[in-house]
């Protein structure tokens, strides 16, 4: 009895974990695809890299028990989780490289603009802080 | 069941990717859904043996794992120093 | 399915766009969905390579080879009429042929009737290998494979000099 109530609790947990987990992988996707250039594209894509493969494998890993397979799914949550950060710094720096330039926002206006130093019409102090991104020897400020 | 239902959020999520593949104006776009495409992959894998109840298939998600990253440093790497067997000692200097 | 549907967009995809690193890292995506579809179609074995070849060794194969000649691919000249007309007869008799298949997954095949179940039986007897695969592939087929192997190596010294020797010189700047 005590078992079936056990076993009961599991699966719940699975269920959700599981349909959390493919939401926001869902959710991210949908960023990939929704947002506008891509900074923020690898924002959205770092989301379903961590949150929800995270989310997803806990489910799996509720599902198998106290198993080697439960050992390796955890394995392949952290080689992701690291994996993924790397892939997503070695991303913006080498865009940031080839001279593209994160968008960025005016206070008070509500337009997103290229930040390119030509076109950045008010001083470099009025925008927002992603704004350092213009030292581009500081690429560690594009991290999203 | 449970499973069933993560298989296909992951699969919409890699039409999603793939779509911005196709459609991505620059080659980093590209080279995120690429990356995300492979995480998918794993995923989908990892769900589908669950599902069949032949969780085994996790040693090949382990690969597919280290395959992704190999793949994605590779292109970053050539897009940086404009080849694979140039080193990285003048990162500082080279900005 | 849907994995093959995607694997269709991405064909077109990579037949349509000029850039060529956006068509190699198309092409990583392509292997990765041909993997996953052999896992749905149960063939592990074949799935790992296909993600270890396609979406590994290739593309920083390609990559190298990129490096050597220029991104961006030429408009062809000629017409590509004959070449499609050649493509689509074929593909046509290929799914023509698929009709006289079996079904998937069903057992008294003529392929299972020969002599496989032979192998599976007397293979752990006659060699001591407890995979079947390997035992067919290293000892009843050994000659097969070391000729195998031998032209992959080649293969692979080869494109080891060709992408070497263009690098050099840059390097050396």
């Amino acid at each position: 009895m005590a078992a079936m109530v056990i076993n009961g609790v599991i699966d719940g947990l699975s269920w959700i974990l599981l349909v959390a987990g493919g939401f926001f992988y869902l959710v991210g996707a949908i960023g990939l695809v929704r947002m506008p250039d891509v900074f923020t594209r690898m924002h959205a894509g770092s989301l379903s890299d961590t949150l929800g493969a995270g989310l997803l494998i806990a489910g799996m890993v509720l599902q198998a028990g106290p198993t080697l397979v439960a050992a390796k799914l955890i394995i392949i949550l952290g080689v992701l989780l690291f994996t993924g950060a790397v892939a997503t710094h070695a991303l913006a720096r080498a865009a940031l490289q080839d001279k593209m330039h994160p968008l960025v926002s005016i206070p008070g206006k509500g337009k997103l603009i290229e930040m390119a130093a030509e076109d950045a019409v008010v001083p470099v102090t009025d925008l927002v802080p992603m704004a350092r991104i213009k030292n581009r020897l500081n690429p560690g400020g594009s991290k999203p | 069941m449970m499973f069933a239902v993560a298989i296909i959020a992951v699969l919409l999520a890699l039409t999603l990717t793939v779509w911005r593949a196709l459609k991505g104006p620059t080659v980093f776009d590209r080279l995120l859904a690429a990356n995300s495409v492979g995480t998918g992959a794993i995923l989908l894998l990892a769900l589908f043996g669950f599902m069949t109840g032949r969780p085994e298939f996790l040693d090949l998600g382990l690969t597919y794992v280290l395959l992704n990253i190999i793949g994605t440093l590779a292109v970053l790497k050539y897009f940086r120093y404009g080849s694979l067997a140039h080193g990285g000692e003048d990162e500082e200097t080279e900005t | 399915m849907v994995l093959l549907t995607l694997m269709a967009a991405i064909t077109i995809g990579i037949v349509r766009l000029r850039n060529l690193f956006a068509v190699v890292v198309l092409g990583g995506i392509y292997s990765f969905l041909m993997a996953s579809v052999l896992i749905v179609l149960d063939a592990v074995d074949v799935a790992m390579t296909e993600a270890s070849v396609g979406a590994g060794i290739s593309t920083v194969l390609m990559l190298g080879t990129l490096h050597l000649t220029k991104s961006e691919e030429t408009v062809p000249t000629h017409t590509p009429i004959l070449p499609l007309f050649v493509a689509v007869v074929t593909g046509a008799a290929l799914i023509y042929g698929t009709f006289g298949l079996p079904p998937f997954g069903i057992a008294d095949t003529p392929m299972h009737a020969g002599p496989g179940g032979d192998y599976l039986a007397l293979s752990i007897p006659d060699t001591g290998v407890a995979n079947v695969v390997t035992s067919v592939l290293s000892s009843y087929r050994g000659f097969d494979t070391l000729g195998e192997t031998t032209v992959v190596f080649t293969a692979g010294i080869a494109v080891l000099l060709l992408l070497k020797r263009a690098i050099r010189p840059q390097s050396d700047k």
